[in-house]
Formats: C-alpha cells, structure tokens, sequence
C-alpha cells in the first residue's frame, strides 16, 4: 500500500486527525508534555503491537491500528500523568487488542480497554486536553469536521447519530427532572470528551457493527449504559464502560444466535 | 452497505444538535444557580460570623473582638481569628474546605464537599500540607492537577476571606 493510498484509508484519516488534534492542542495550551507523551504512547504501541505481531507471525506487520491507540491515549491522559502511567495505559490497550479476540478480531476498543484498567489501576487521571476540553469553546468545531470526515470514510453516521442523540435526549430529562449532573456534562469539557469518543472511538470499524440496524442498536447501548453510570455514580469511566458493554454485546451478537 | 444520503446526514445532524441544545438550555439554570449557590453559602456563613448566631461562630465572634479590642494585635496580624469556608472550582467541579485559623495561624483545614470528576483521594493528604506549609500553594499531585488547583483555591478563598484589612 503506498503512502498515499493508506492516508485515504480510515486508519490513515483517524491517525491524521488524531496527530493534527495533538500538535494543535499543545501548541495552544503551550505544553510541550503533550507531544512527548505522544512520542512515547506511539513507540511503545508500535514496539509492544509488533512484537505481538511476530509471535502470532502475521503478515500484516504495519502497526498503525496501535499508532492510533497510541496517539487516542496520550490524548486523553492528562499530561501531568507521568509517562510510565502512558506507556502502561498503552501496553495495556495493545495487550487487550491481542489477548480479547475473537475470530482474529477484538472484541473491546483497545484503547477505551487500557483507559478503563488505566483508571482502575493507576487511579490515572484523564483530562481529554486532546478533544480541547481545557481550550475555548469554539475549537470543538475542530472535532466536528475531523469527526465527520472520518464517520463519513468508515460509513458509520446511524451509529453516531443514535449514540449522540440518545445520549443528549437522556441527558436532557436527567436535566429536567434533576437527576445527576446533567449541566456539566452537556459543557466542556465533558461535551468534548463526548465528541471525541464518539466519533473516534465508538465508530472503531474492527469492534463495531456494520450494518445499519446494529449500528443503531450499538449506538443507542454505549449511551444508554454510559448516561446510566454518569447519572449514578459520576467520575470519567462512564464513556468507556457504555462503549465497552457496546462492543461486548456486537461480539456476542456475532457469536451467539440468540443474541439476533 | 450503502452510504447515508447527505440529506440524512444533515436533517440528524440538526436532530441531535436541537436535542443537544434543549438539554443545554434546560441545565442552564443549574449551571448558572449553582455558582450563586456556593456564593450565597460563603455569604451565609460570613454573616453567621459577624452576627454569633451559632456556638461555633459566637466563639468566633467573640474571639474576633478580642482581637479587634487589642489594637496592637490587630496591627501585626494578618488574618482574623475564627471558621471560614471557602470554594475552588473549575471545568472538572469544586471542592469546598473549612479553614480553622487562630493567632494567625491556620489549625484546622477540612474537606467539607468534594465535587470533582475525580478521586478524592488525590486531595486527601493535602489539608495537612496546608497546615505544614501554612499556605494554600500545595504541591501538585501526578495526575491530579485540577483536583489540585481548585483545592489551592478553596483555600486561598477562605485566607482571603479571614484577611484583616
């Protein structure tokens, strides 16, 4: 595949807008930490995910699946996180990408996996200062278009609409009825993370559907599930456990058939 | 599977921004209630303090005097003697601390409200650090910056509060 041929692929347009996101974020919150974490979320992705390569003696050997999962990690850990704590979210993610599998696919989103452990393990902190959340409002327009550009390559625009659209309209009557922190989580820069996750983690191609009823249903389960746990208990794992639950029910409704 | 027509895409896309939108303007009032909220408590609880009407700020009050009634004392001292709450906030949430000071000194810092998108464990050491340092520039805990940020300044809205000027 040439250079040019894997920029217009879906792979190519995530890790586009995910190095733009990077380089734009931390030159606007003037921290060089940012790109250093990226550096080290890329490596370590690419040493552990070619390694795993060799081991299972796979033809494809271009580990851009993991830059991406590299570069979605750094971009959400807060930079103030040491980079070991980077670089174990990342082998932890890669790790979950070969070890969770099923019919040589995974079965979790790699990265929402290693955030999730991350969190559990390190108690890491994670601040989306890739998705803009510390930066002026306007700059979410920022991930609309790259949003948009990459849903529309991998063909993904029902799961997104139902994801988004349940998740505010659940939002919106936890905001009418007072339940939860509804306000905050409409704002920056929970909205950012929101976008983000949406749009680039939630239309994963290898863990989600692709047909356009299941898109559906997938999206309306990662947002009914995540909405629930933000109303009941809060904190920043809410996004990931709903994608989780999203992609465990996809494999087993390609796994089982009473599932259909 | 065939691509979404353009027209879908824009006529969801308007769906989930309205949606999007009412939620926004329905939570509004929460958000902007809020803030007035915490104000109002810090208010409250600084007139509880001039006026004595509990035990804990009569002996405030009465400890304030007794220092208003010392001119000297009141010349070299920085802060006023008594219970003061104060509130940090930023985009993760707020935390709400209740600082003891006496003879200008801070004895007593507590945690009285921990509303942040984070564990409150990252905070926990930092009342004690407080009062080591006599400050309210605690050092910044791995992972944890916000959380640490609106902390210090919980703090710093209590001293602010207590300052004698």
């Amino acid at each position: 595949m040439t250079l040019q041929k894997w920029m217009k692929s879906p792979k190519g347009y995530v890790a586009m807008a995910m190095t733009a996101y990077l380089v734009i974020a931390s030159i606007a919150v003037f921290d060089i930490k940012g790109i250093i974490h990226g550096l080290v979320a890329v490596g370590v992705a690419m040493i552990v995910d070619v390694l795993f390569g060799l081991v299972n003696r796979k033809k494809r050997m271009l580990p851009d699946g993991a830059i991406i999962t590299g570069l979605i990690v750094a971009l959400i850990l807060s930079t103030s996180a040491s980079w070991v704590v980077v670089a174990a979210t990342v082998i932890l993610a890669i790790v979950s990408k070969y070890v969770l599998v099923s019919r040589n696919k995974p079965i979790f989103n790699p990265a929402a996996m290693g955030l999730l452990l991350s969190v559990l393990i390190f108690g890491t902190g994670e601040s989306w200062w890739g998705a803009f959340g510390d930066l002026p409002v306007w700059m979410i327009a920022l991930l609309l278009i790259g949003g948009y550009a990459i849903t529309g390559r991998v063909n993904k625009f029902p799961q997104i609409f139902s994801f988004l659209g349940t998740y505010f309209v659940l939002l919106s009557l936890m905001g009418l009825f007072h339940t939860g922190d509804a306000g905050n989580a409409l704002r920056a820069p929970f909205i950012n993370a929101v976008l983000f996750c949406g749009f680039f983690m939630v239309t994963d191609l290898p863990t989600s559907p692709a047909k356009t009823k299941d898109q559906l249903v997938f999206g309306v389960l990662a947002s009914v599930v995540g909405a629930l746990v933000y109303g009941l208990f809060g904190g920043l794992m809410y996004l990931f456990i709903g994608l989780l639950c999203a992609n465990l029910y996809h494999f087993l409704r390609t796994r089982y058939t009473f599932f259909l | 599977m065939a691509k979404m027509d353009k027209k879908w895409v824009v006529l969801c896309s308007t769906a989930v921004a309205a949606v999007y939108a009412t939620g926004y303007f329905i939570t509004e009032t929460e958000a902007v209630i809020q803030p007035s909220l915490q104000q109002n408590q810090v208010n409250t609880l600084t007139n509880q303090m001039s006026t004595g009407s509990n035990s804990e700020t009569s002996r405030t009050a009465v400890t304030a005097n007794e220092v208003k009634s010392t001119d000297k004392v009141q010349q070299t001292s920085v802060y006023r003697d008594g219970v003061y709450e104060g509130i940090g906030s930023n985009r993760r949430g707020s935390i709400q601390v209740t600082v003891t000071i006496q003879k200008d000194k801070i004895t007593d810092v507590e945690i009285s409200q921990f509303a942040m998108h984070y564990s409150e464990q990252d905070v926990v050491n930092m009342p004690d650090e407080v009062m080591n340092k006599q400050s309210a520039q605690v050092n910044n805990v791995s992972g944890a910056t916000y959380s640490t940020e609106a902390f210090s300044s919980a703090v710093q809205d209590a001293l602010d509060q207590a300052r004698n000027t």
